[in-house]
């Protein structure tokens, strides 16, 4: 059993650690210790990931060599540990299926045993760092532009497919003075009342919420108005971190963080009519390099156990109507 | 011709640090290298020892050569048998006395080092002391630790920079004198850097001025201080009554050489090879100026009269040390000391007249300052 | 807590201090006893990384072994994967960057030593490594225990160059850091928070321990 899932869940509470089996994450727990060095041995150098292509496998085994070199003193520290097998694939996530994901990643493993690792970011940086070289096996981006450019560059396997259609917000903080209102006729007015000081939004330049957020705002010929007050995110949940903060008066994030525990419980939130700007057409496609288990996991994406998660955090399905 | 024992040194380099030095020392003897600070004595000290290699030179130690320059040999200073004793100790802070003096016995069987490392501690009094730190340890304490772990390489060479420099007075005498006790146990050659002309005169069986790098001249402690062979090493030497005259004439038979100074005519020791109306320096050690007494005329006085005016005289401790014009040209004193006693007798004081007699063997001639006797 | 992260963190400082032990003690000694031209520039070069803003640092450090580059291509034909992106990255990152925290200390330690006791060591009889192992090594420790903290501690606290230069992959580069940075987006502030008081604990103890050193480089050799 590959353990090894970004702690993203772990800590949460009792309940949701031990929520299906143990290994779950690197714990204190006694039951999941030896998960937890299960975890470590994933080090060591035993089996080469099974890989398609001969050039990977030997490239495998040589890194393995390295991996040992850099790692045997460190090595010295580490209690015995029983060799274990391959290390889980690697998904590259937009921001906004920060809550939604793990969510589905915690039903697959539930119903196949198989673990995946989680890494969330704006898709600009994702698919930045996939032309460099990262080891990313499975790319779920906010905006099929930036999928459909790596496709046509040869970094993925076909042109992958889409998964969900997402939706902006805005999002105000409790305590905030201004309204939840998806026309921001309220923002507009407080523009002009000068009740704005702070308004956050992604990143524009590589976060396609960034983008969309300040598509609507000049639709609503706000953007001249707010921009001096803007506050940008690296991605579109560091945006809702900034936005329910307490030191900005709001922002227009993604629908489906507004939708999680944790954030709606920070604030208030209204939907922003989708026409006001380019639908977020959320696509995903495995890479070059990417192995069975993260086939396996794209496979899944597209089931109804994973779309109906999907639509629990507000997001619209290919072929269903928004 | 050089004997194979002993030390001999020459060393010859521009830059960085000007050298032109030559001196050797015999086994069981102690050779004093004097000058003023920044004259290059521990640059010639630390090229015998190793620790310092200039462009030119020899040292050969006891037949072993150590450097040549010609033949491209240079011993690196730890594989040469030097015992060097440094200004400031140089002790190895986190080791003891004991540890301190073992430290340089890595040439013995590992048994027999702490017996002997006693052994030498003994020997400089430091006995029961072993097991302390240098920072332990007084100023005199940690310079016979210093001794002894030089001693303990058995070198064949003992260097010594400027032993005494960093302690009082007092230990400063009580030290001298355990060097000099210490001497019946040294077969080596032993070099003392000193700035200190007394401690040379005390300790030192020869003795080499080095100025700038130069060697000016070598010789018993006795001779470079009263016959120096220039001007400049006069002064170093600390010979105050330095002056200039001209040959006035030869007298064999009363073996005397006649100098026209100050308006006066002075006899001196005779010089024939001298020719008349030749330029020349001339020193007198302060002792071989002989007070007029008042109290007690001589028939020294019609040696080399000089009648002056007093124009310091100085009292330190019980002697009196007195600064006196010639009438004849009073641009040009003339130093020399008195018991203090004596001085009170005689009246002297500043503006009182008093007159001297310049002893005749005292007189030394040099070429006029800025030549060297190669005669010297 | 990731756990995780934090193994992988100290994976990071251990390895990283494992080189630069040799490499700090050969660089501070040749800065601490010689004089030679060039050596303000090399001395500067030393200290860049202090002064250069991590991102800077990073920038350059992609630029000389990203996936473009000669280094970073040469590295993926001899071990298939990049360089960036990999925890050996990160390492040679880790060791360039730390170079100032690890050299100056040492460099301290072995100029404290006065040259006349390195004199004496010769005139001892001691050859070079022995009196680097008798004399100067026992004068220097307290730096170079030092420049070891505080690289290992700066190790786990760097930020910008190691999220610049290998992302934040989880179990290969994501150490506790990046993943209090990740735990604060994820509006997980119990794990930030908790993960950012063991550092603040870890970095307190580090610089406790360097002042209590340099008291006694001073004593030692008083």
């Amino acid at each position: 059993m590959a353990p090894a899932r970004t702690s993203a869940r772990a800590i949460d509470g009792a309940g949701r650690r031990h929520r299906g089996l143990p290994g779950t994450a690197p714990t204190f727990d006694p039951e999941d210790m030896d998960a937890g060095n299960k975890q470590l041995g994933t080090r060591l150098p035993i089996l080469p990931e099974p890989s398609g292509g001969e050039p990977g496998g030997r490239a495998l085994s040589r890194r393995s060599l390295l991996r040992a070199v850099a790692i045997a003193p460190a090595l010295a520290l580490a209690a015995a540990l029983p060799a274990l097998a391959q290390e889980p694939p690697l998904v590259a996530a937009a921001s906004d299926l920060q809550f939604a994901l793990p969510d589905i990643a915690e039903s697959f493993r539930a119903e196949t045993g198989q673990v995946v690792r989680l890494t969330f970011g704006s898709s600009g940086n994702f698919a930045r760092q996939i032309r460099q070289g990262a080891p990313f096996q499975l790319y779920m981006s906010a905006d099929e532009a930036y999928v459909l450019d790596l496709a046509r560059d040869g970094f993925t396997r076909g042109e992958g497919v889409l998964y969900a259609v997402g939706r902006i917000v805005l999002i105000v903080p409790h305590g905030s003075p201004l309204e939840p209102d998806g026309s921001l006729d309220d923002v507009a007015a407080a523009l002009d009342e000068g009740r704005v000081s702070r308004f956050a939004i992604a990143n524009p330049e590589h976060a396609p919420y960034g983008r969309r957020a300040a598509e609507a705002l000049s639709h609503k010929g706000l953007w001249a108005a707010i921009e001096p007050h803007l506050v940008f995110g690296e991605n579109v949940s560091q945006a809702a971190q900034f936005a329910t903060s307490g030191s900005a008066e709001g922002g227009i994030v993604a629908y489906s963080l507004a939708l999680s525990p944790r954030v709606s419980a920070l604030g208030a939130f209204a939907l922003i009519p989708q026409d006001w700007h380019a639908p977020l057409n959320q696509r995903m496609v495995l890479l070059k390099n990417a192995g069975p288990a993260a086939a396996r996991f794209y496979d899944y994406l597209q089931t109804p156990a994973a779309r109906a998660i999907f639509r629990e955090y507000g997001f619209v399905l290919p072929g269903e109507g928004g | 011709m050089s004997p194979p024992e002993g030390l001999h040194v020459r060393l010859s380099q521009e830059a960085p640090i000007p050298l032109e030095a030559e001196l050797s020392c015999a086994a069981g003897e102690i050779l004093a290298l004097v000058g003023p600070s920044g004259g290059g004595k521990s640059t010639v000290l630390r090229s015998v020892a190793g620790s310092y290699r200039p462009a030119v030179g020899r040292v050969e130690v006891e037949g072993e050569t150590w450097f040549d320059s010609e033949a491209g040999i240079s011993l690196p200073a730890h594989r040469r048998r030097v015992g060097m004793v440094f200004q400031s100790y140089a002790l190895f802070p986190h080791m003891t006395a004991l540890g301190n003096v073992m430290a340089a016995m890595g040439h013995m069987p590992a048994p027999e080092r702490d017996e002997r490392g006693r052994a030498l501690l003994e020997l400089v009094h430091l006995a029961g002391l072993e097991e302390r730190r240098p920072a332990e340890l007084s100023g005199g304490q940690q310079q016979r630790v210093a001794v002894a772990r030089a001693l303990a390489r058995q070198p064949r060479v003992l260097l010594l920079d400027e032993p005494f420099s960093a302690v009082d007075k007092a230990t400063r005498q009580r030290l001298t004198r355990e060097i000099a006790d210490l001497r019946r146990v040294l077969s080596m050659p032993v070099v003392l850097v000193t700035h200190d002309l007394d401690e040379a005169r005390m300790l030192a069986d020869r003795m080499t001025v080095l100025h700038r790098g130069r060697t000016l001249q070598t010789g018993t402690p006795e001779e470079v201080t009263t016959r120096p062979v220039s001007a400049e090493v006069a002064r170093l030497v600390e010979l105050r009554n330095l002056f200039e005259g001209r040959v006035a004439g030869h007298d064999p038979a009363a073996g005397r050489t006649m100098l026209a100074w100050a308006g006066l005519t002075i006899e001196a020791a005779p010089r024939p090879e001298l020719a008349i109306g030749e330029s020349v320096s001339w020193v007198l050690p302060d002792g071989y100026v002989v007070l007029h007494r008042r109290d007690r005329p001589s028939r020294g006085e019609h040696e080399n009269p000089v009648k002056g005016t007093v124009e310091a005289a100085l009292a330190i401790g019980q002697t009196a040390h007195i600064a006196l014009r010639p009438l004849s040209d009073p641009s040009l004193p003339i130093h020399f000391s008195v018991p203090l006693h004596v001085a009170q007798r005689n009246g002297l004081a500043p503006g009182v007249e008093a007159a001297v007699s310049l002893l005749a063997e005292g007189i030394h001639l040099m070429p006029p300052a800025g030549r060297r006797d190669e005669r010297g | 807590m990731d756990w995780t992260a934090l193994w992988l963190s100290l994976r990071l400082a251990g390895v990283t201090i494992l080189f630069l032990l040799p490499l700090g003690i050969w660089a501070g000694r040749l800065l601490a006893y010689r004089d030679f031209p060039g050596k303000g520039l090399a001395e500067a070069l030393v200290a860049l990384p202090l002064v250069l803003p991590p991102t800077v640092f990073g920038y350059y450090l992609l630029v000389a072994f990203g996936a473009a580059s000669p280094l970073g291509q040469l590295w993926q034909s001899v071990f298939g994967t990049p360089l960036v992106f990999t925890f050996e990255g990160l390492v040679a990152a880790s060791i360039l960057f730390n170079i100032p925290f690890a050299v100056q200390p040492m460099q301290r330690g072995f100029e404290a030593i006065p040259a006349e006791v390195r004199e004496a060591a010769a005139c001892c009889g001691m050859s070079p490594w022995q009196a680097l192992a008798k004399v100067e090594l026992p004068l220097a420790w307290p730096g170079i225990l030092t420049g070891m903290v505080l690289s290992f501690a700066h190790t786990l606290g760097e930020f910008g160059i190691v999220l610049m230069v290998g992302g934040s992959i989880p179990g290969e580069t994501r150490t506790v850091a990046i993943a209090i940075y990740d735990r604060v987006q994820a509006f997980d502030d119990a794990a930030a928070a908790e993960m950012s008081s063991l550092l603040l604990a870890i970095s307190l103890a580090a610089i406790a321990l360097t002042f209590a050193f340099s008291r006694r480089i001073g004593r030692r050799l008083g």
